[in-house]
């Protein structure tokens, strides 16, 4: 037998595709899938708004809370009176389907979370700004909007959406993922979803206290303190900019004739 | 402030991801370049898998040769093939990076045996093993490593 030395062949075990190419095909078809997958979720969630109701909601989702909360002591003087103001403002929504639930999240930021089963979220950070009970009970009122129009559902949908594109694309595992809160606050709502949250909120107000005084100082103080600093906290946060709010609260009340003024309750802790 | 935000969040992954590209390309191809080179130098070098040695080889005395090499992916390549990862396929930015540990460990391994005076090498054999990360619970890979080995033999007289 003759040794006939050869050179190694090249290309037989490399594509000869440029890995531009390949990042470009890859990143374009993906997304394209995802936003597939997004449209027909978004889809299924009205399907299903449509077909399961408020109160099979409720029951479903009864005792549920999101796995990362951090509560405060079930003895917490706020949590009781925060959850004693959401039941005298729903008793102005005849029909609520939901028994509404009350839990304060551990966290320094500002902010309130309307959750599946009628669950309310507030956080420390909240409870501290506020300074009188009409502020907060604007708050609460915006939140009870949100079960009205079930918006909390279609928010939750698109949190989920988020988490997986994430853990997709960290590589983590797609099947262990719980709800976090972490996820809720990447959600958000659209501008007109609020707008309509706003509007019942302020409508509730007005039920319980015959004006709507005060029900949008929280946010003239943030406008007023924040100044340009808000804009980077709406970037991260899931409501719109106070400023926004405070203008169409004024023309809301204005439309409807409803009191400004009026006498403040203060906070009953 | 709010497109500061932005670009800290897509803009950053973005960044590394093409100097990974960038630098990582440059050495991949520094690396085939050296390899061409040195299997020129290596021409004629008989390596073969055969497990018995022809008959026509008459030796006078063989030793085990090794050659081995640990490579590492970079930011780049494990990124896109993650990607690929999602819907299968050839992971194509893998491809080259095998293929020049498979060359280099070969090389490395031939030249050991040239350099301690043996004429040839036969049932050579490749190897390769995944080194785990410590970090992500083993989970992620450090790099791969290449172990070409084979028996060489030193010819007893000059054949063909």
């Amino acid at each position: 037998m003759k040794f006939i030395p050869k050179k190694p062949r090249e290309g037989i075990n490399v594509s000869d595709v440029h890995p531009l190419v390949e990042a470009g095909t890859l990143v374009v078809g993906l997304t394209a899938i995802f936003a597939i997958i997004a449209l027909a979720l978004i889809f299924i969630i009205e399907i299903a708004l449509y077909f399961v109701p408020a109160e099979a909601e409720a029951k479903l989702f009864s005792g549920w809370l999101p796995e990362d909360l951090v509560t405060v002591s079930p003895a917490d003087e706020r949590l009781y009176q925060t959850q004693l103001l959401v039941d005298r403002l729903a008793s102005h929504w005849a029909e609520a389907p939901y028994e509404f639930r009350v839990e304060i999240d551990d966290s320094d930021l500002s902010n309130a979370m309307a959750l599946p089963g009628g669950l309310i979220i507030v956080t420390q950070g909240l409870l501290d700004q506020v300074e009188s009970e009409n502020e907060l009970a604007f708050v609460l009122g915006h939140e009870l909007g949100h079960f009205r129009n079930r918006d909390h559902l279609r928010a939750l949908g698109r949190g989920i959406m988020i988490s997986l594109f994430f853990a997709v694309l960290t590589g983590n595992d797609v099947a262990g993922l719980g709800i976090k809160t972490a996820d809720i606050t990447l959600r958000g709502f659209s501008r007109e979803q609020e707008s309509r949250a706003d509007e019942f909120g302020l409508a509730v107000v007005y039920a319980e206290y015959g004006h709507v005084n005060q029900a949008s100082r929280l946010f003239e103080r943030w406008q007023a303190t924040n100044g340009d600093a808000s804009r980077f906290v709406s970037y991260l946060s899931t409501h719109p900019e106070a400023g926004d709010r405070v203008a169409n609260l004024r023309a809301i009340a204005l439309r409807d004739g409803w009191e400004t003024e009026g006498e403040i309750t203060g906070l009953s802790w | 402030m709010e497109n500061l935000g932005l670009l800290f969040d897509f803009g950053l992954p973005l960044l590394i991801l093409m100097i990974a590209y960038f630098i990582g390309s440059a050495i991949e191809k520094r690396h085939f370049a050296n390899i061409r080179k040195r299997e020129d130098d290596l021409h004629g070098f008989p390596v073969v898998s055969f497990d018995t040695m022809p008959d026509d080889w008459k030796v006078s005395s063989s030793n085990l040769v090794t050659g081995s090499i640990v490579i590492s992916l970079d930011y780049f390549k494990r990124v896109i093939a993650g990607l690929r990862g999602l819907i299968g396929g050839r992971i194509k930015t893998y491809e080259p990076l095998l293929e020049r540990a498979r060359r280099e460990a070969l090389l490395r391994m031939t030249e050991s045996a040239r350099e301690q005076g043996y004429d040839a090498i036969f049932n050579v054999r490749l190897e390769t093993s995944r080194l785990a990360n410590a970090t992500r619970d083993g989970k992620g890979t450090a790099g791969v490593e290449m172990l070409a080995f084979g028996t060489a033999v030193k010819f007893a007289s000059r054949f063909g």
